[in-house]
Parts: structure tokens; sequence; C-alpha cells
């Protein structure tokens, strides 16, 4: 059994998105901001095979920041380094698909085919 | 004393005080004397006063005693004329009696000379003989006289022409003068006024010749290298032709430009072909004389007017003090033109480089918006179809025959011919369905997850069509009235259901209407209030409070409401974004990101300004000041 954890800001595309991935098979836990994403992945660090992490949402003070899903995904790495993570943006930006993987994710993922999603976690985690 | 009116009266008409004080002491006791002291006052005096007896000096200013008394004879014919003088010469006796007088005395005069007086005034007359040659000699005199008279009165008459023409000259200079000066104020006032250089450019030489007169006047200002002066305006034809040639001349010794600009001093051919510097142009060949003036400011030469005549020695001093004094406030009018220019490109490619990056920002927070709102949409309606899948194989699996309804089994059987058609091998499905586990299955087959989905994509759908509102909002056709900010703004809190104590306002008495559209005004306190709410609501303050005031503004045509909360304020790095559209802080708690530039859009239209002020930890305060109604 795989297991994910989906922090998105959106409350809609989470939900969506979670239920893509709980249809897929996949155990998911879920967050709307850096901080409970943080504590969430702590409390289930175990379990959590990879991480789907928005790029922009309120960060660790709170307010609403661009790039707080690499704020995020730092912190996640110093908990577990070799988590596998996914860096999920509402639209394509080269630039910043090259920071998310200079920042050490594994693929940077445009929101809107959520099958897409499923097969790109099975394809990471090599299932 | 004897009676004073009885005396007879006698005029004295002698030029010398002391002569006059003499005879009025030796005649005091018995004449009234009466003194003139020049010819024409004796004239005057004589015929007003009719004196019994008259004394005349001989030698007199303006006319000689002997004429005085011709004129006195014919004024006064009865009346006994007598010539006091201290001519010795030959002749001189005879000439004044032959001239009318009844008698000569010498000067000085003697402890005698009342009793001469009197024998005069008592019918005493000398006798003269031979009277016509002396008579003759007199005329002779008085002809001399009157041609030295008319002698003198031609060369005054020349000298008075002379003297007129010369005021001519003055009068004509000093109008010059002034007109030059009126000019150079003119040119100065209107240049200064001018801050479009070419305009300012091409009106100073057109002025220059049309009011001082001259037949070229041109500008040249310095090329960006500062190695030439480059012609920017010139003055008729002859300009427009070197202006289209991109006339131009180096900055060196050879050219009066040139040279005026290098040495910072004023150039002045007064007979430009005799000149060594003056560099022959082939455009004006008529220049006889020429002066360039260097156009300075604070000692940089920013190029050189060049003042051109087909006269010889065209230039006076005044022209050249009022060239040079306007000359310098033509550099003055440059400089600021040019700065001025700068000032504007720099301003324009500020607002360029602004209004990309907003425009930038705009985009890209509208293309994350839209994507974010549209993402959850073909992920729900993919489950939907597959939901409506599995339920179609399982109520196709069904057996109709238990059905009494005939038209209820057609359905069964249309909706299993339709799905065939569709290409759904529903049968397959449902084997698919049978190898799963309960638990899979059921979460397959939830009704409670399908109405989800279809909620999922109706909300995100609608969320996008709700920023029509935001959008469009402002466009709106506004349709204007008076308003009460107060009783608008009051009824919009209690609208808004906001909790009791909540909010608290306070009005300046007799607060102003405002001018504008209800709806849209509403729109922006309501935006407003909501924004502070929400914002104390997810900072969990203890005590939350807006506070709305509403009082006059110091501009007497505006009314100020500042809505101030006790929140925890707007990080001063997203305070210039908030106002951007698409702009949210909202994350996925709603909104739209158009709440406050719609606001900002709306109190523009309406001739207004809203601001923020705000410092971290210490709430935020948003003032709208609007115009009154007139």
């Amino acid at each position: 059994m795989i297991t994910v954890l989906l922090v998105d800001d959106e409350k809609l595309i989470q939900r969506s998105l979670e239920k893509t991935l709980l249809r897929a098979g996949f155990d998911v836990f879920t967050a709307s901001d850096c901080t409970t994403g943080k504590e969430v992945f702590s409390r289930n660090a175990n379990s959590i095979d990879i991480a789907v992490l928005d790029l922009n949402m309120p960060g660790f003070d709170g307010n609403p920041k661009n790039d707080a899903g690499f704020d995020l995904l730092d912190e996640l790495k110093k908990q577990k380094s070799n988590l596998p993570v996914i860096i999920l943006t509402a639209y394509d930006e080269v630039s910043k698909a090259k920071d998310a993987v200079s920042k050490g994710a594994n693929a940077f993922f445009v929101k809107g085919r959520e099958q897409g999603l499923v097969e790109l976690v099975q394809k990471i985690l090599g299932k | 004393m004897s009676n004073i009116r009885k005396l007879p009266q006698v005029l004295y008409i002698e030029d010398s005080d002391e002569s006059r004080s003499l005879v009025r002491r030796l005649l005091a006791e018995k004449y009234i004397v009466l003194e003139a002291s020049n010819p024409l006052d004796g004239l005057q005096l004589a015929e007003e006063t009719q004196p019994n007896l008259i004394l005349l000096d001989h030698n007199l200013p303006h006319m000689t005693g002997s004429e005085a008394a011709t004129r006195l004879k014919q004024m006064l014919p009865n009346t006994p004329i007598v010539i006091v003088s201290a001519d010795t010469s030959p002749g001189a006796r005879e000439r004044a009696l032959a001239a009318g007088a009844v008698g000569f005395i010498s000067k000085p005069i003697d402890d005698d000379f009342e009793t001469l007086v009197t024998d005069y005034l008592n019918g005493k007359v000398e006798k003269l003989a031979h009277a016509e040659k002396y008579l003759q000699a007199y005329q002779q005199e008085l002809v001399e006289r009157l041609e030295g008279n008319i002698r003198q009165l031609t060369s005054a008459l020349e000298k008075n022409k002379h003297l007129l023409s010369q005021n001519e000259r003055m009068f004509s200079m000093l109008d010059r003068r002034h007109k030059l000066l009126q000019t150079a104020a003119r040119v100065g006032q209107m240049v200064t006024s001018i801050l479009d250089l070419n305009d300012l450019l091409k009106h100073t030489v057109n002025i220059i010749c049309s009011e001082f007169n001259f037949y070229y006047s041109g500008i040249f200002l310095l090329s960006d290298d500062r190695q030439f002066a480059e012609l920017r305006a010139g003055y008729a034809l002859a300009g427009r032709k070197m202006l289209e040639a991109k006339y131009r001349l180096p900055v060196d010794e050879q050219s009066m430009i040139g040279k005026s600009i290098l040495t910072q001093i004023p150039q002045i051919a007064s007979d430009a072909e005799h000149e060594q510097s003056r560099f022959k142009n082939p455009f004006l060949p008529d220049t006889k004389s020429e002066m360039a003036l260097p156009l300075i400011v604070d000692s940089v030469p920013l190029g050189a007017l060049t003042v051109q005549s087909n006269q010889i020695n065209a230039f006076s001093e005044d022209d050249i003090t009022s060239l040079q004094a306007m000359s310098e406030q033509v550099a003055i009018a440059i400089n600021n033109a040019q700065l001025m220019k700068k000032l504007e490109s720099a301003n324009s490619e500020l607002l360029r480089t602004k209004t990309y990056e907003a425009i930038a920002t705009a985009t890209g927070e509208a293309i994350h918006w839209v994507g974010n709102k549209a993402a959850p949409i073909p992920g729900s309606i993919n489950r939907v179809r597959e939901d409506i899948k599995y339920l179609l194989a399982l109520f196709a699996s069904m057996d109709e025959s238990g059905l009494e309804n005939e038209s209820l089994k057609e359905a069964v059987r249309n909706v299993r011919e339709e799905a065939q058609n569709q290409g759904l091998d529903l049968k397959s499905i449902l084997e698919e369905m049978s190898e799963l586990k309960s638990n899979r299955l059921q979460a397959l087959l939830s009704v409670e997850s399908l109405m989800e989905d279809l909620t999922i994509a109706e909300n995100s759908a609608n969320t996008i069509l709700e920023i029509k509102e935001g959008l469009i909002g402002p466009a709106r056709q506004r349709s204007d009235a008076s308003i009460s900010l107060e009783m608008m703004i009051t009824t919009t809190v209690e609208n808004m259901g906001l909790p009791d104590g909540a909010v608290e306002m306070g009005w300046e008495k007799d607060l102003p209407l405002v001018h504008g559209d209800v709806r849209q005004l509403e729109q922006v306190f309501n935006n407003l209030i909501k924004n502070a709410w929400e914002a104390l609501t997810n900072a969990n303050v203890t005590n939350p409070k807006i506070t709305i005031a509403g009082c006059r503004d110091n501009d007497p045509y505006y009314v100020l409401v500042i809505v101030k909360d006790n929140g925890p304020g707007i990080p001063k790095e997203i305070q210039e974004k908030i106002w951007v559209s698409f702009f949210t802080t909202k994350g996925g708690k709603g909104g739209t990101g158009l709440g406050l530039s719609a606001v900002m859009q709306i109190v523009n239209q309406h001739g207004g300004k809203i601001w923020l002020e705000s410092e971290n930890g210490n709430g935020a305060t948003f003032y709208v000041r609007l115009p009154i109604e007139r």
C-alpha cells in the first residue's frame, strides 16, 4: 500500500486529488499549509512514501507565500532525506521545474490531469 | 508826509540793482518810483501804470535803451522819456534824442538828478540840431541790430532744429531700447513657460527676427559627444533648408558659433566679410554683420545663438546687451526643457516598467488563479464518469422482468442497448467489479462520493464564473445619486451579519453627502469590512474590532472614511500587491483576488482615492476619500 502526503491550500483541489489518489488505491494524508503539512508528516513519517506539495500556499508564518512548497520540501527532507517529493503548480513554469529538481524534488506536476499524478507516483515509487 | 496818491509816478527801467536803489533813494521824496529790471517788463509796466515820466537805462538786456525808447514813444506818445546812460561815446546823446527821448542824463548821476528829473517832468525838451542826420544814423543802427537779431534767430532756429533731431534720435533710441527690453522680457517670460524644446527654439528665433528686425537667427545645440554644434532651429527659408541639410559646425575656432561655445564669449562681427573667424555660410550669402552668443547654464555651454543682419554694423550696444540678456534666459529655458525631457523619458520608462510588471504580475496571478480553480473539474468529472460506468454495469445486470411497468422494462433495455452503442462493455466491467474486495467496491459505488464530485465540479465552475462580477462590476453603468455615507455604511454593516459590537462607528456631525453609485460604493465598504473581519478571524484576535469613522477631509471638497481593524496588519512586502487583480491572501478559503483591485477601481472612478496604512502587528487602516456632492 502506497501512502501519500498531499499538501494544498485550495480545498477543492485537495479533495479532488485526494479522491483520485484514494481511488487509485493509495492511502492519503492531507494538509492545507506548511505548518500542518510538517506536523502531519512528523506524526506519520514512517508510513508516508511520497509527498505531493503545492508550490504557492501559506508558509510557516501563515501568510501566503510564493514557493512555500520549497520551504516545506526542505523541512521534510531534513526529517527524511530520501523522501520522494512531487511539486504541484497551477501552471507550467520551466524555471520553477528546474528549481524544484535542484531542491531535491523528483518531479514537477501541473495540476489538471489528475490521473497523470497517479501514474507519476507509481513511476517514482517503481510500482 | 505828502499824499502819496498825488505824487507823480516815475518808471525807471534799469538792469543794475545798485543804480535802481540809488535812483529810488534820490527820488523817493517827491515821486513814486516804479522799477523794471529789463525792457520787456518795463514796457508792460509802462502800459499798465501810464507813468508821468520814464527813465531808461541805455545798456539793457534784449534791446538797447534807444529801441525801448522808440517803442515807449509809440505806446505813450505824451510821456516824456529820458535816457540815463554811462555811454560817453560821441553821438550817444544825439542817438537817444533821435530815438524819441526828451533828454539824456549821463551816469554817474549827481545830486542834481532830482532837479533834472523835475525839469523833464515839467516839460523840458532838449533840442537836437541836425535831427535828420541822427535819425538816419539811428535807423541805420536799428537795421543793423535787426539784422543781428535775425542772424541770431536763424542760428537759434538751426540750433533748435539740430536739438530737435537729436531729441528725435534719442527718443527713437529710447523707444528701441524699450522695445528690446520688452522683447527680451517677453521672450524670457515665454520661453521659460515652454517646456517643449523644439517649440521653444522655434519661437525664440522667430521672435528675435521679427522683433529685432534681423534677417536671420538660428540656435545650435551641442551634440551628445559635444564635438559639434548642431542647428536645431533656424529662421525662415534659409533656416528650413539648413535644418533639412542637418547643418552643423565643429566646436573649434573656425566658426563664430564654434568659437563662442569654445571660449564661452560672445563673438561679434560688425563687418562680416572681413572677419577672420567667420565661416562663410552658403545658405546665408547676404550676411554683413553677425553675432554668436554662447548659451551657458552654470558655466556649462549648451550651444549658441546666431543673429545675422544684411547690414554692416547692425548691432547697437543696446542690441548686444538685450540679446545677451535674452540668450541667458533662453539658455536657462533650454536647460529646463532638456531636464524636463529627461525627466519625462525617465518617468515614462519607469511607468512602462511598472506597467509591464503590473501586467505580468496580474497575468501570472490570473493564470495561476484560473489554473487552480479549474484544476479539480476534469478530475471530478472523470470520477463521475467512472462511477456512472460502474452503476450502469450494475444496473444493466439487473433482471428487469420483475418490473411491472412495461415502460420501465423498456427503459432498462434501452440503457443496456445505448451503453453498448457507446462502446461500454458492461459485462466485462461487471466482471472486473466482482473481483474487487468488498470495501474497495463500496468506495467506488458511493453515492456520496458521486454527489461530492458533482459539487466539486460545480463549485469550481461557479467560482470561475463569479470572477466575472469582480471584473465587470466597476465597469458597470453607474447610476449616481446623493448618498449619505453614514446611512449607507450603517445598512451595509447591518446586512453583513457580523457579531454585535464587532463594528464601531463614529460620524462627524452634518457630514456632506457624496455623489456616486450606491451599489458600487456599497461594494467598496462591504469588501473593506469583509476583508478586515476575515483578517481578524484568521488571526484569532481575542477582541476583534473594526472601527469606521467618517469626517471631512482637509480638502473641503472631500470626505474621508477610515476603516480600521485591530488585526495583525498587512506585511510591508505585500502592501503594494493587494491592489493587484488576482492577488489573494485567502488561499483556499475563497476570494477571487479581485476585491481590492475592484474597490480601488470604483473609488478612482468616483474621483476619490483609497490608500492603506499598516504596520505589522498594529492592524490595517484603509482610507477612502470621496468627493462631496456639489
